[in-house]
């Protein structure tokens, strides 16, 4: 796959999997784990990135005596799902027809 | 390894990054760590799990767009560093030289007016000094005009001196503050 797309695909995952909760590094991966094999070095610059571009916000909670990062989506992030919903379903409607059953085929 | 030889061995890796990138990567990794011995894994199965040091640090760099690792010069940039020396060398030297003279200039300045002080000094004194003979030899108005320059002079010479010292102080200080720019500019 192209490596641009595969990493704004990669980008809206890790959304998606704050999308409801918010979530820390290593469950984000697990989360993923089922659809999306990602490792922790390839998402790291991925939070960073979305960051900065202000999808999530970090916040630091205290869990089992050591501080642990969080990450929350914000309105930006879940617009960016609901950009990427759109162009995706705008995607299938083109694959829809590019590989319809073509009747009238000699 | 174990975590705290990774977290070593990586903070060297990214030796360059400005600091608070630094800490962030550490922290990051860190708390992947620290998650994953929770679950069971040991220390360096969790480290072994992350992959190479290199890869991380290459993938952190290459992400920082704009932070180059403290130009550790290849052997290339050496050679013609030294064979350049004839060149930038006397041409280094002659702009230190200029800028050491200029410096010592100001100095000289500051010399003046001390010298100045010191003549306000010595007219006191010799103001002084000098009436006495003449107040004894009854040539009372010259020997009033001299005491009057005299006491003029000491008048003048605490104040002289003050302003003197207050201009090298501040000459002192201003270089010092010259100097830390220069040097918080070398190692950015």
């Amino acid at each position: 796959m192209d490596v641009q797309m595969k990493r704004g695909l990669l980008d809206v995952c890790v959304l998606a999997a704050i999308k409801d909760e918010a979530s820390y590094g290593y469950r984000i991966i697990k989360d993923m784990k089922p659809y999306v094999d990602i490792s922790e070095s390839t998402l790291y610059p991925i939070l960073r990135r979305l960051e900065a571009a202000r999808f999530l916000t970090v916040q630091s909670a205290e869990h089992n005596g050591r501080l642990r990062k969080y990450y929350h989506i914000t309105p930006l992030g879940l617009a960016r799902i609901e950009a990427f919903r759109e162009e995706w379903d705008e995607l299938l409607s083109v694959y829809r027809f590019v590989t319809r059953e073509d009747g009238k085929h000699e | 390894m174990n975590k705290q030889e990774f977290l070593a061995a990586l903070s060297r890796k990214l030796n360059g990054l400005p600091e608070d990138d630094l800490q962030r990567s550490l922290d990051y990794y860190r708390e992947m760590l620290a998650d994953r011995t929770e679950e069971g894994l040991s220390e360096e199965e969790a480290v072994a799990a992350l992959g190479s040091v290199e890869q991380i640090a290459a993938q952190i760099l290459e992400a920082n767009p704009g932070s180059r690792t403290k130009r550790r010069l290849s052997a290339w940039e050496i050679v013609l560093l030294i064979l350049g020396a004839p060149l930038w060398l006397p041409l280094l030297i002659a702009a230190a030289s200029i800028v050491l003279s200029a410096y010592i200039v100001i100095w000289s300045g500051v010399l003046v007016l001390y010298s100045l002080a010191v003549s306000l000094a010595a007219t006191a004194f010799a103001g002084i000094v000098c009436a006495l003979p003449l107040f004894c030899q009854g040539e009372v108005a010259v020997g009033l005009l001299y005491l009057g320059l005299g006491l003029i002079g000491a008048g003048l010479t605490a104040p002289a001196f003050w302003g003197c010292n207050c201009i090298a102080k501040g000459l002192v200080r201003l270089t010092g503050w010259v100097f830390r720019k220069l040097l918080r500019r070398e190692s950015k």
